[in-house]
């Protein structure tokens, strides 16, 4: 079988290039797709057990940029069906990013350690150092996701700055795959200074500051009914709006699910492509060994040995292909994701499931596109295939 | 019983809806077991159309008058499935071509073991029957070349080889020496004396060679798809 396919060099090598580039780019998509499927998924599954109170002019979804009074928190505490309900700062890491990246902007986010009362039920682990503990509250110490580490290379016991302030930081978190992984925790109260001297407010004299919210965020009681209660904070707080999981799952959801579509399907396309070459050499290949196939015919060869062969050695071109598309895709990836740390741009999630599925189906592609060529060749009549040439 | 007796054997090619040729016109055959026949013929007369159908490679024409009957070896041939041609094919048979039909990007011992291959055998097993054939027609030092490596006379020993490596009780050669010199011609037909007498394998050749069909125990004439010098000399 090698020896069929070394045998005409040239062709063999652009047929498996044409799977290759097929199966590359059908990688890189897939894992492009999967790092926006698992942002997706993980945002949908912070969201799941919660309601959000934001300013109602946020631009975005629900990312609190523009505060409110801290006093909306003890409002929706109030409302009926309602467990928790704590407040939380947020504010962009660095003023001027302009969110122009592939994932979440990197955001610093203050709250009070515990302030779920263990309804939170979205957990990361932590990578290195320790979790942060109302012991923190009002020091300068920090909590980083697994992408701003990265992206700063800093670990435990080194300097952070968060608008000209050194944080020391006290702990790495495991990567999550959603905003977290671009998120900077401190303690409440020191946020709650941040986001004031950011908002750059006028304060007068003797006057103190207003205590801001960016966000309230509400843990209904096990059984609630979440739009009852998003309907009641409406009501009381209609300069609010409010968004839980079923909310980021229809912004976001079929959205991510179109645009994956649309990346996969040129993907598919590009594989189809790969696909057409396949026959197309197997097709000359079995035109070309017509007497060959004749001679193995009248010998004894059955028909199914005939197109096992060649199907054998179509899958095994689809195989190299295979395996080279997913080199190329991983050294891609690999400097794509290296480039993007330092801008935060981590386009692709790479895993072994699409690895192994993109190699398994670029085998099985060859092999169903040498399956229509084997085929003819195994009826060929043997002492017609014995003339020919 | 005859090893090999065919009946009636018609054989029409349609080449088009008004153009049939009429390559056999009830062929009776028979052949006894250890024999070794010659079909002799003009060129287009049918000689290879018998072979092909003998080596169960095509079937006769069954809309005769008379139905067709081919049995070989004790087992009626006639109208069998395709699978399992083959398989009597594999098994039981053995073919050598005038143009030697070696595959060229195997090694002389590897196209000697195919007919072992797809008779079922192991591959370890294929290749050391390949091996003690090629050891009886002379080629083992060759085993490892490929058939461009190969001189004709070479390439038709190692066919002859491949066609006897599963012992057949029949070997059919179309043209054998067809596309050899003297010198090779006498080598390849001492080798197919010697399978035939040694081993007593019932050999069926098509040749226009005199010296070739001199050396057979018996001689068919045929012409115009029949066979003209009585059905055979044998059973008459």
């Amino acid at each position: 079988m090698l020896r069929s396919l070394a045998r005409r060099k040239l062709r063999t090598t652009l047929t498996v290039l044409g799977i290759t580039v097929g199966i590359w780019a059908l990688m890189v998509m897939s894992a492009m797709a999967n790092k926006l499927t698992a942002l997706v998924d993980g945002g949908s599954t912070y969201f799941d057990n919660k309601i959000v109170v934001s300013d109602a002019t946020n631009p975005a979804f629900g990312f609190g940029l523009v505060p409110m009074p801290v006093e909306v928190v003890d409002v929706v505490a109030g409302i009926p069906g309602v467990a928790v309900a704590a407040p939380r700062v947020q504010f962009l890491l660095d003023p001027n990013d302009t969110g122009s990246g592939f994932g979440a902007p990197d955001f610093v986010v203050g709250f009070k350690a515990g302030f779920d009362q263990g309804y939170e039920t979205f957990g990361s682990e932590i990578a290195q150092g320790r979790e942060m503990t109302l012991a923190d509250e009002g020091k300068l110490v920090v909590m980083l996701g697994a992408d701003l580490a990265r992206k700063f290379d800093v670990a435990p016991g080194d300097a952070f700055e968060i608008r000209g302030e050194q944080f020391e930081v006290i702990g790495v978190r495991e990567p999550t795959l959603m905003f977290f992984d671009t998120t900077a925790v401190i303690p409440w109260a020191i946020g709650q200074e941040l986001l004031v001297r950011d908002e750059a407010l006028e304060i007068e004299s003797g006057a103190e500051a207003p205590v801001l919210t960016s966000m309230v965020i509400t843990y209904p009681e096990p059984g609630a009914d979440y739009r009852a209660i998003m309907r009641a904070i409406g009501e009381a707080l209609p300069q609010t709006r409010t968004v839980t999981g079923e909310d980021f799952d229809d912004q976001f959801g079929s959205t991510i699910a179109i645009f994956n579509a649309i990346i996969l399907s040129v993907a598919l396309i590009s594989i189809v492509v790969g696909g057409l070459s396949v026959i197309n050499t197997m097709t000359m290949s079995v035109t070309e060994r017509t007497r060959e196939i004749g001679i193995k015919r009248a010998i004894g060869a059955s028909r199914g040995r005939i197109m096992s062969e060649l199907v054998w050695e179509a899958g095994l071109m689809g195989l190299v292909g295979g395996l080279v598309g997913l080199g190329l895709a991983g050294v891609v990836i690999y400097f794509a994701n290296d480039a993007g740390q330092t801008s935060g741009t981590i386009l692709f999630l790479m895993t072994p499931w699409i690895g192994a599925l993109g190699v398994s189906f670029s085998t099985v592609l060859g092999a169903v596109a040498g399956a229509l060529p084997a085929w003819n060749a195994a009826r060929l009549d043997p002492v017609e295939a014995l003339r020919y040439g | 019983m005859a090893f090999l007796e065919a009946r009636n054997l018609h054989k029409t090619y349609r080449l088009s809806r008004s153009n049939h040729v009429r390559a056999l016109r009830g062929v009776d055959v028979t052949v006894e077991s250890g024999e070794m026949v010659g079909i002799m013929g003009p060129s287009g007369c049918g000689k290879s159309t018998l072979m092909h159908i003998l080596g169960l490679l095509h079937s006769p024409d069954f809309d005769t008058d008379a139905p067709p009957s081919l049995v070989i070896d004790g087992t009626d041939v006639t109208e069998i499935e395709d699978r399992e041609r083959t398989r009597m094919r594999a098994e039981r048979m053995g073919f050598v071509f005038q143009f030697f039909n070696l595959v060229p990007t195997l090694t002389a011992l590897e196209n000697v073991a195919l007919p072992a291959e797809y008779a079922g055998r192991r591959k370890s097993n294929a290749r050391a029957a390949g091996m003690e054939a090629l050891r009886q027609v002379g080629l083992e030092d060759r085993a490892g070349h490929r058939p461009n490596e190969l001189s004709g006379g070479q390439q038709q020993r190692a066919a002859i080889a491949r066609a006897l490596v599963t012992r057949p009780a029949l070997l059919l050669a179309d043209e054998p020496t067809g596309n050899l010199d003297s010198e090779n011609t006498e080598e390849v037909m001492a080798l197919l004396h010697w399978f035939n007498r040694e081993r007593g394998q019932t050999i069926v050749l098509v040749t226009h060679d005199t010296r070739v069909s001199e050396a057979c125990s018996r001689v068919l004439t045929m012409r115009d798809g029949v066979i003209t010098n009585g059905h055979d000399a044998l059973a008459s």
